[in-house]
């Protein structure tokens, strides 16, 4: 589904994250190669769990976790870590930024970050800010533009290094039905080289820009598989009353929750 | 027209990440009172250079909760992403406004080192960013200038008019300028609260 394992770029195995007394991701298994790939589920399933674990921004209470060909889990080393970070990109759920600081600035501050190569920033901004479709507000401050606008330099700052890895938490929310679909596109074109992992509640997200979806319920993995077999398993809606409302893909996003559900409570 | 950071100007941009031109000049503006209030208390008919105690003690605590408060990171989910190592950053940071800070405050109680002179406010310098430090590692960036507040406020209030013994210790910042225990207590203070800060960064606070 997501590729051989000699092109996998992400591998995770046993992976367990606990806050204090609750067990946020429990021994999860998954393997990401390039391509888009949809994380779902119910809120505080753990989605944004692992994609700070992949981040390498939360160490992980135990298991494996493997980057770019890289071990990065629990007592891994900064230089192992610094090696995957150059060719991350990640966007944060909430992702502050500093209120005196124009798009261009804000962008460069985390190309510094990265430590890219300083004679390549300046061009490497422009490009990602006009790719966002923010060009005519590279000068702006960030405090100034909406919502929306800063969710697209959000965007734009998480894909400045060219990643090899880019991981995307709620990256729609607060875009518009225009911007979303502009987005779509963007990660679909970003995801023919790049292994593009976004986390969503959005299930019409998956549809239109996923080429695989794994569900997370409860911290474990409730299911993974394509698009295409999620939108199947949804069936065409005429199934009378076990078949909730929706599109196809809510249906099967639905109808496999409750079978992962219904297997977990006959265990 | 590019408008676009120079190279070498990169690394400014975490000196403003980090309003680090705003707290230069509130540090600037808490010398300056500081001086003129300690220059007042001494041409007061019945005080003497003894009477500068409330300068020695508050402007240090109000400096270090601006040094502590500058702590905070916007954006500290993405700052965890980086490549660099914050360490150096965090020492070169802390070290800098430490520095910069004890100078001028000294500079605003002249003569006297054997009672609240040079000596007492360098001390208290020490002391109180270390607090603010270890605060900011702790319990966040934008709260780091409470504990000290509170510590400084309660030891300003209790602390007994005769230096040294058990005073030393515990009221360090009342104490005049060449008390060793104080002298200690401060030290180890700013040195476990720039090492904690060094390590661990300002703990992450939402919003």
């Amino acid at each position: 589904m997501s590729g051989t394992e000699a092109v996998n770029t992400v591998e995770v195995r046993a992976l367990t994250v606990r806050h204090r007394r609750t067990t946020a991701l429990d021994a999860v298994d998954l393997d990401f190669a390039p391509g888009v790939h949809g994380l779902l589920g119910p809120n505080g399933a753990g989605k944004t769990s692992l994609i700070r674990v992949l981040a390498t921004v939360a160490a992980p209470s135990g298991g494996r976790v493997e980057l770019l060909g890289s071990e990065v889990g629990a007592g891994s080393d900064h230089r192992s870590r610094a090696a995957v970070r150059r060719r991350l990109g990640y966007l944060p759920q909430e992702f502050g930024y500093y209120p005196g600081f124009t798009v261009r600035e804000f962008v460069s501050y985390v190309a510094w970050l990265k430590e890219m190569d300083a004679a390549a920033v300046p061009a490497a901004v422009e490009r990602v800010v006009a790719r966002v479709g923010l060009a005519d507000r590279i000068d702006a401050r960030v405090k100034t533009l909406s919502g929306g606008m800063v969710r697209r330099v959000g965007i734009a700052q998480a894909i400045v290094n060219s990643p090899d890895l880019l991981l995307l938490d709620e990256p729609t929310a607060g875009l518009d039905p225009e911007q979303r679909v502009e987005f779509r596109a963007l990660i679909r074109e970003l995801g023919r080289s790049t292994t593009v992992i976004v986390s969503t509640h959005l299930v019409e997200d998956v549809a239109a820009a996923c080429t695989d979806v794994t569900l997370i319920e409860a911290g474990r993995i409730a299911y993974r598989s394509t698009t295409r077999e999620l939108t199947e398993l949804g069936g065409t809606g005429d199934g009378g009353a076990e078949q909730p409302d929706g599109n196809p893909i809510e249906r099967g996003y639905t109808a496999a929750l409750r079978a992962h559900r219904a297997g977990v409570a006959n265990r | 027209m590019s408008t676009h950071p120079a190279h070498a100007a990169l690394p400014l941009l975490y000196v403003r990440s980090r309003a680090l031109p705003l707290t230069a000049a509130t540090l600037a503006g808490i010398a300056l009172v500081a001086a003129w209030a300690a220059d007042w208390l001494q041409d007061q008919p019945y005080f003497d250079h003894t009477a500068r105690v409330p300068v020695v003690v508050l402007a240090p605590l109000l400096a270090s909760s601006a040094i502590g408060t500058g702590l905070h990171s916007h954006s500290d989910e993405l700052d965890r992403t980086a490549v660099r190592r914050w360490w150096p950053l965090r020492l070169v940071h802390l070290l800098a406004l430490t520095a910069v800070t004890a100078g001028v405050l000294a500079a605003a109680v002249p003569g006297h080192p054997e009672e609240f002179g040079v000596p007492a406010m360098v001390r208290n310098v020490l002391g109180a960013t270390g607090v603010a430090a270890a605060s900011a590692a702790l319990i966040g960036a934008r709260l780091s200038w409470l504990p000290m507040t509170v510590y400084g406020g309660a030891v300003y209030l209790a602390a007994p008019r005769d230096p040294g013994g058990a005073a030393a210790v515990w009221a360090w910042p009342m104490q005049p300028g060449p008390q060793g225990a104080a002298w200690a207590v401060a030290v180890t203070a700013y040195a476990a609260g720039a090492a904690l800060l060094v390590v661990r960064g300002a703990r992450p606070e939402r919003g």
